[in-house]
């Protein structure tokens, strides 16, 4: 097949997947809505906690902070997971049809691109409403970078465990650890958690919001994300269509 | 009626008696990864079919006798344990339940099987409104496929087994929820096709219109039987009594929609 047939095929796949997404206006509203709860409550639940020597941000501040960035790794996460679990059986008869398991990742990698482009900017704009953002334009790349880990991650679960109610509870408990042990709150003395999937985003994110601007973690955000994409892709087009490690 | 004796595919006689699929041997085990869940069931033990070009062939078998999973084998859906199944041309598939998705619409879904078939633009709108007319779903081009009725959405389902003129066709319970003139249209259209070279295999678990197959096989025990001049009424087997009377009460079939 030539480039440009394939293209013309993943953009129709593109169109659909998107089309699918969008034409469930409960989602979007989801998408739109939570990070505004969230980031809010994540900011009054911090009022009352202590403001400790390492913590570079009032503790509210911190719990907005902490809070957008869990909102764009969560709903992206379930995001990604059901993009791969909604429709599963479409998908194999689709592939069946002639589309190839890479082209089909595209499309719903496209989705989950678009969604995090969304969630990012939602969540931005909320907490710009209490907070001063130095460098927007990072803080929005880093918010973006953070939803496209956990929606590849996401992406991931769904291939391994393709089960709706197991695959968001690991996500869950993923998503809450990680936010938590990367949000600097607690000074964690090991090496370890810079292997996390938030970690780079997250010091990312606080440097755009105070203006320190970490360079470095843009590079180790990016090169995360090029190792991810690539073992979630490899991971997708070897297990769907076998039903999983653990599917039904 | 098929005329078997009669098939030529795009006026080429030289397809008489070609066959078009072949399975040897067909075994299929279901089983569980985890221990203590589930059991071990033996669904296929050897089974053998071929179909040649032109021909159709009612599978028949009591439920949970493995028709399905031999159809998915068959299609590429599912891999056997052991055995082999070659397919000398390209498949239609229409599964039992329609495998679609559910919040596009009828035209977005033929543009995007079209697309996977590797259809143009012209081939994918002149099959959509063939069948379209052929099935009579014209005015649900534009509704979502979540929003049509349950033979609305078989008829999209079956369609799309169809749009790319494969040249093995296979249904599994093509015409479950169908009304008594689509179900008559669909029998048309076999026809039609059998006539042009299309090898036809139907999953049903009753053969309500014997004459209207070449062959009759029969799924039992994991393995494929031709019950072709078997007496099933006398039996009481597949296509038996009350059902080989076919009419508007067939199997699967609705007197009205």
């Amino acid at each position: 097949m030539t480039e440009s047939g394939r293209a013309g095929r993943v953009r129709v796949g593109v169109d659909a997947a998107v089309r699918s997404f969008l034409r469930e206006p409960v989602q979007v509203a989801v998408l739109l809505v939570l990070p505004l709860i969230v980031i809010e409550g994540y900011g009054y639940a911090m009022t009352a906690f202590p403001e400790l020597p390492f913590m570079t941000e009032s503790a509210e501040t911190m719990g907005r902070l902490n809070g957008a960035i869990y909102a764009v790794a969560f709903l992206t996460g379930v995001l990604g997971l059901f993009q791969i679990i909604s429709a599963q059986l479409a998908d194999e008869r689709l592939q069946l049809c002639g589309y190839s398991r890479g082209e089909l990742f595209v499309t719903r990698l496209a989705t989950v691109v678009a969604a995090s482009v969304l969630v990012a900017a939602v969540s931005l704009a909320v907490l710009a409403w209490n907070v001063t953002v130095e460098a927007p334009l990072l803080a929005f790349g880093a918010l973006a970078a953070a939803a496209l880990v956990y929606g590849l991650i996401g992406m991931l679960v769904g291939a391994i465990l393709p089960r709706a109610l197991e695959g968001s509870l690991v996500l869950v408990f993923l998503v809450d650890a990680d936010d938590f042990l990367s949000s600097g709150m607690v000074d964690i003395d090991t090496a370890a958690v810079e292997l996390f999937p938030l970690y780079h985003p997250h010091n990312l994110f606080q440097s755009a919001v105070d203006g320190s601007l970490a360079g470095g973690r843009a590079l180790a955000t990016g090169a995360y994300l090029m190792v991810l994409l690539s073992v979630v892709g490899v991971v997708y087009v070897r297990l769907t269509g076998n039903g999983g490690v653990f599917g039904e | 009626m098929p005329n078997i004796k009669n098939r030529v595919r795009n006026g080429d006689g030289s397809l008489d008696g070609k066959t078009v699929l072949e399975a040897d041997g067909v075994t299929k085990t279901y089983d569980s990864l985890l221990p203590f869940v589930g059991r071990t069931v033996d669904v296929l033990d050897g089974a053998d079919l071929t179909i040649e070009a032109g021909e159709i062939v009612g599978i028949v078998g009591e439920n949970g006798s493995g028709k399905s999973t031999l159809m998915q084998i068959l299609v590429g859906a599912l891999a056997a344990d052991d055995g082999s199944v070659s397919v000398d041309g390209t498949v239609g598939w229409c599964p039992q339940e329609p495998l679609l998705y559910d919040r596009l619409t009828v035209r977005e879904t033929f543009r995007l099987f079209g697309t996977a078939y590797g259809m143009d633009d012209d081939e994918i709108v002149e099959a959509r409104d063939h069948y379209a007319e052929l099935l009579s779903f014209e005015q649900f081009l534009d509704y979502r496929v979540d929003h049509l009725s349950g033979g609305n959405r078989q008829k999209i389902n079956l369609s799309v087994a169809l749009m790319h003129d494969p040249d093995v066709l296979l249904l599994d319970e093509p015409y479950t929820g169908f009304d008594w003139e689509t179900y008559l249209a669909f029998w048309s259209l076999t026809e039609e096709l059998t006539e042009q070279g299309t090898a036809i295999a139907i999953i049903s678990h009753f053969v309500s219109e014997r004459e209207r197959f070449d062959r009759i096989v029969e799924l039992a025990d994991g393995e494929l039987t031709d019950v072709t001049d078997e007496d099933l009424a006398a039996s009481g087997g597949p296509g038996s009594g009350a059902a080989a009377e076919a009419g508007p009460q067939s199997p699967g079939v609705n007197a009205g929609d």
